[in-house]
Parts: C-alpha cells; structure tokens; sequence
C-alpha cells in the first residue's frame, strides 16, 4: 500500500516539458534529473527542485502522458527522483510506459481518474488489486493491474535488476 | 497473422502469438548513437558483461552531436568514441563516415525483412520501410539486447493503411504522412498499434518515400510502422545487406483492429501548423505565408529522392533574399550521390548553404538553431515550441517539394502551380 498527496495534470503533458531541453544530454540519475523536472509542464516548477519541493507522491494525468515521442529515461529518472511513486493516467505514450516499466515505476492505466480528484488529495493506491482511493474525496477507481511479467520487474526493481539476476544465474530470458 | 505478428512469432520462437501476449524476442541489430551511447555501454557493463552478443550486430553511429559544435559535445564526443573502440564494436559510423542513425540503419542494410532492430532513438520506427519491425526504445532495452541479443515486447494491436491511387508530380510520401497525422490526431487511437501500409500507392513508391512514412509512425504514437518488403526492397538490399532476410507477409485473413483507405490521387500538399503536428492543412490554406528559414534534413526528408525534386523545382533560380535556406543530407552516401548527380550545385547556385550530414538544427542542439522570431518552414518532423531552439519561433513542416518552392518565392508556394 502506497499513501500520499498527488498532482493532477492537464492532457497531453509532453515528455520534452517533462525534461526540458537543456538537461536532455545530462547523465541519467534520479536526483539530478529531479532537480528540474516539470520545468516545462508549469511556470511555478520552472524553478530548482521546483516540483520536488511541493512532496507529490502520485502524479494523475489524462491522456498520452509523457508524450512526444523522446525516448530519454531521464523523465522516469527524475519523476522517481522526486518521490513519484505512481502515476495514474487515461493513456500513455509508449515510450515512457515501456521506460517506467523498465525502472519499476507503475504507470497505471485508469480512465476517468483525472475528472475525480484535485491536487493535493490523499491518495492511497494498492499494487496488488489495482485498487485507487481518493480519502479525501471518499471515491474509490478500479486501475488495470499490472501484468505479471511487469509486476515482476517491478519486484526486481527494474529491467536492469531483473536482467543482472539472470545473468548471473545463468538463466536464459523469455 | 500481420507481419509484424509474423516477425515477433518468428523471432520469439513460437508457432504464433497474438495482440496483448508479451514475449522475449531475438533482435537482428541494436543501434545506439553519440549522445546516449555511453550511458548505454555503461549500463550494459552494469549487467556484468564485458563483450556484446554480436559485435556485428550492435551499431554505433554519431550523429546528434558531430561535428562538435561546442567543448561539452567534443568532449561527449571523446567519451562514446573510447567506449566504442574498447567495445571493438565492428559499425562504427563516425564523423566522416557519418550519418542520421536511422538512415545509416537500412542504407547499410543494417535492418533485414522478417527480422527486429532496436535503436536507442524515437525514429527507429523507420526500419518498418525495410518489412522489419523497427521500434525505438530506451537505453536500458539497448543495455539488455546488447548483453542478451533480445528484447521484450507487448504484441501490439495491428491497423491498416490501404493506400490507393496514383502518385501526382510534386506530391510526397510526407504529404501522406501529414495528412494521416490531421486525420488520426492525437486521439489515441493509435498508441501502442503497428501502422501497416499496403495497396498500389505503397507498391509504386521508392524506399525513401516507404522511409518517410514508417519514420513519423512514431509521431502518431504508434509502436511501430511496417511495409511488406517487395521486388522494390530486395533490389535496395542487394548488394548492401548484411545478413540473410525473410519476405514474411501479411496473411490473407490476418485481422486488423482498424481499417482505412486512402486515395493519394486525391492528395495535395500538406502543411503542419506551427507547435501541434496534428494541426495539418492543404497547402491552399497557407499559401503567401511568410517565414525567413528554410530547411531540409533530418532522418525524415534528408534522402536523394528529397534532393533531387528539390533540385528539380529550384534549378536556375535564387532562393528569395529574406530567406536562408540550410541544407542536410542525412548521410554521407547521400551526399556523395547528390554531389555526383548535380543536386547540390544546382542547390549551391540557388543560394542554399549545405552541411555535413548530422540532425542538424532537429532537436534545436546543434548547427542553424532558431532564434526568437524566427519562422521556421522545414522538411523534418517536429514542430512543438523550442523544438529548434527558441521557443519564441515558429515551425511549419511539410514537404521538400514545397519547401523548395517556397524558399523561392520567399513565401508558402504550391510546388504544383510553381512555374
Ligand atoms: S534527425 Fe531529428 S528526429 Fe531524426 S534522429 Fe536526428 S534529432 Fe531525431
């Protein structure tokens, strides 16, 4: 069970406002790609640790979050960083999906989420049934769950973990 | 099956798979470039492997960041050619062998029919142009294949694009992919769907207009974008291939969750409207708009076939004097072959500055960046706000063809109606 304040974002915020420009050739690393993080999305996190400092732990968006088409890991990076734990959206672009399973970070689809909480509400989401409450709303959404091959590596804590455990077993993969 | 359920059965050992199963797959190349491949070597080193799976089979190519055009680049730079060469990684595509990643990829027959490539960039979509299933990803997948030779997929849900009709003079693959981009919008009905093109249109066109296409699949949000490989791939691999292909097809009775038909008889040029790639109209709508650049590049419009209409609209005139226009094969075998046949002069004598081949101004990174105020008219595939550089310019996007035109008359010009 995880618990905690969200952030609700419009449609379509874009993985190049995500990360902006200037860090996309910067090492991927949670704390420094946190540091900046959003910046594009809103003026008041176009600041240092401007979005880190508000303590979100959910981020609910609508639809094609993290879209635009850039594949850099520094968006999965940096929303970790800044103590992201889950993000609830209609949809997802694909290259950040495929990313956030790849670093643990459940990207989980569930429709009409955005329309029913505000930022700030508690949240409490648990991995295991896919289930969302709003507390301070009092409304409960049903996600997707995970599949098991993603819940997988998220227990691993990412592809890399996941991989590395194989590898070093000597297990063959897929 | 599709073909690109085909190609992942294939590749993943089984008999068949269907939309939504996630399987292991074999991939033929993986494909990583200057500004991310360190950390890619990095990571694969992180997995406890020292030598790669194939080390034919894992492509370096410096492209976004050469030729340097500052000391953090030269020094990026300095960095990816060490870990390459420890790597004695066999392909290495390095300044003055030089080349956009996507286009070195199947101009080198790096991207085989019936087989996968990876690639650590968004427009690896573009090796769909070859009957592969091409699919950009991050760099730990890269990290992963480059220590395993595989990759993990979801079967994706596949459309189809049936395209008919007959290709008219000045109209363009892009003009295609733009009207397709208008038509679908950002609606999510395509994310995570392969796009395969088929019909008489797909059959008569050449392989960098199949290019153009796959390549702004990405764009649509699509997984990937796939043409059936065909007597026009096999001559275009012949003699470049390396490795041996399989012209997998489409099934007959192969099932689509979406069907479209269209008739590019019909088709105009098409324009993107500055910031939102979806917002495309006919060129009739734009028409006598002013804009102070021009360019034409990018792993979208970069190929001879650009140059050569180019050439062809802007042959003995002079490129409008309010206007600069840059220029950027997307390899130095296109280069080469638009010097040997004449484009480039003729390009030159119009007033066209020419560049080394690279992504070039794209991703607003590197040579001919934006500045505020400008209006930018470009051949390449993005056009969200600061994508060039300031976000206080403007991008309209469209067709070589066009832009050639319009470089001319110093305004938006229908190439059709030109001369
Ligand atoms: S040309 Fe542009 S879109 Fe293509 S790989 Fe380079 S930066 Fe990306």
């Amino acid at each position: 069970m995880i618990k905690g304040k969200c952030w609700v974002a419009s449609d379509y915020v874009m993985a190049y406002d995500i990360i902006i420009q200037q860090f996309w050739t910067s090492p991927i690393d949670p704390l420094l790609n946190s540091e900046w993080v959003m910046a594009g999305v809103e003026e008041s996190f176009n600041k240092e640790n401007g979005f880190k400092n508000e303590g979100y732990t959910f981020i609910i968006a609508a639809h094609n979050f993290a879209g635009g088409g850039k594949s850099i890991e520094h968006v999965i990076a940096g929303l970790m960083g800044a103590g992201i734990k889950a993000v609830f959206a209609d949809s997802f672009a694909r290259l950040q999906f495929r990313n956030a399973i790849n670093y643990g970070l459940p990207f989980v689809t569930c429709t009409d989420i955005a329309q029913g909480c505000e930022t700030g509400d508690e949240i409490e989401y648990d991995p295991d049934s896919g289930l969302i409450k709003n507390i301070s709303k009092g409304t409960t959404f049903q996600s997707v769950p995970a599949a098991p091959f993603v819940a997988e590596v998220g227990k691993a804590g990412g592809l890399m973990n996941y991989v590395r455990d194989k590898i070093s077993n000597g297990e063959a993969i897929g | 099956m599709t073909i690109t359920e085909k190609i992942m059965a294939k590749q993943s050992g089984r008999e068949k798979v269907a939309p939504g199963e996630l399987v292991w797959v074999d991939v033929h190349t993986v494909m990583t470039m200057d500004y991310l491949g360190k950390t890619c070597f990095d990571k694969f080193n992180s997995l406890g492997k020292t030598e790669v799976f194939d080390k034919d089979r894992v492509i370096c190519v410096s492209d976004h960041l050469v030729p340097p055009p500052n000391q953090k680049f030269a020094t990026m730079l300095n960095e990816w050619r060490a870990v390459v060469k420890k790597h004695d990684i066999t392909h290495f595509y390095d300044l003055g062998r030089q080349g956009i990643a996507h286009q070195i990829m199947v101009e080198q027959g790096h991207v085989l029919p019936g087989t996968i490539s990876i690639g650590t960039d968004s427009h690896a979509n573009t090796y769909g142009a070859a009957g592969a299933v091409g699919n950009a990803v991050g760099v730990t997948d890269a990290a992963v294949a480059m220590a395993t030779g595989k990759a993990w997929f979801r079967v994706p849900e596949s459309v189809r694009f049936n395209i008919v009709g007959e290709w008219q003079p000045y109209i363009m693959a892009k003009d295609l992919s733009l009207h397709i981009m208008g038509m679908m919008h950002w609606n999510g009905h395509l994310i995570y769907k392969t796009l395969e093109f088929t019909g008489p249109a797909i059959s008569s066109l050449s392989m960098a207009g199949r290019m153009t296409l796959c390549n702004m699949t990405v764009d649509l949000g699509a997984k990937n974008g796939i043409i059936a490989p065909d007597h026009i791939t096999a001559d275009y691999l012949d003699g470049v291939a390396k490795g041996d292909w399989d012209m997998i097809q489409s099934d007959e009775e192969a099932k689509y969750v979406a069907e479209y038909t269209i008739n590019v008889s019909d088709l105009g040029p098409t324009v993107a409207l500055p910031d939102k790639l979806d917002d495309t109209v006919p060129v009739e709508n734009v028409i006598g708009t002013k804009f102070n650049k021009a360019f034409v590049g990018t792993c979208t419009n970069g190929r001879l076939e650009d140059l050569a209409i180019m050439a062809d609209i802007m042959k003995d005139k002079q490129i409008h004097r309010d206007v600069n226009m840059i220029v950027v094969p997307a390899s130095q075998t296109v280069y080469l072959d638009a010097l040997r046949a004449g484009y480039l002069e003729t390009l030159i004598l119009a007033g066209a500055a020419i560049d080394t081949p690279s992504c070039a101004a794209c991703a607003g990174i590197h040579t001919g960046v934006a500045g505020d105020g400008d209006i930018v008219l470009s051949a390449g595939n993005r056009n969200m706000k600061g994508r060039m550089g300031s976000k206080n310019a403007q991008i309209y996007l469209t067709s070589p063809a066009v832009v050639a035109a319009s470089a001319i008359r110093g305004e938006i010009t229908d190439p059709r109606t030109f001369n």
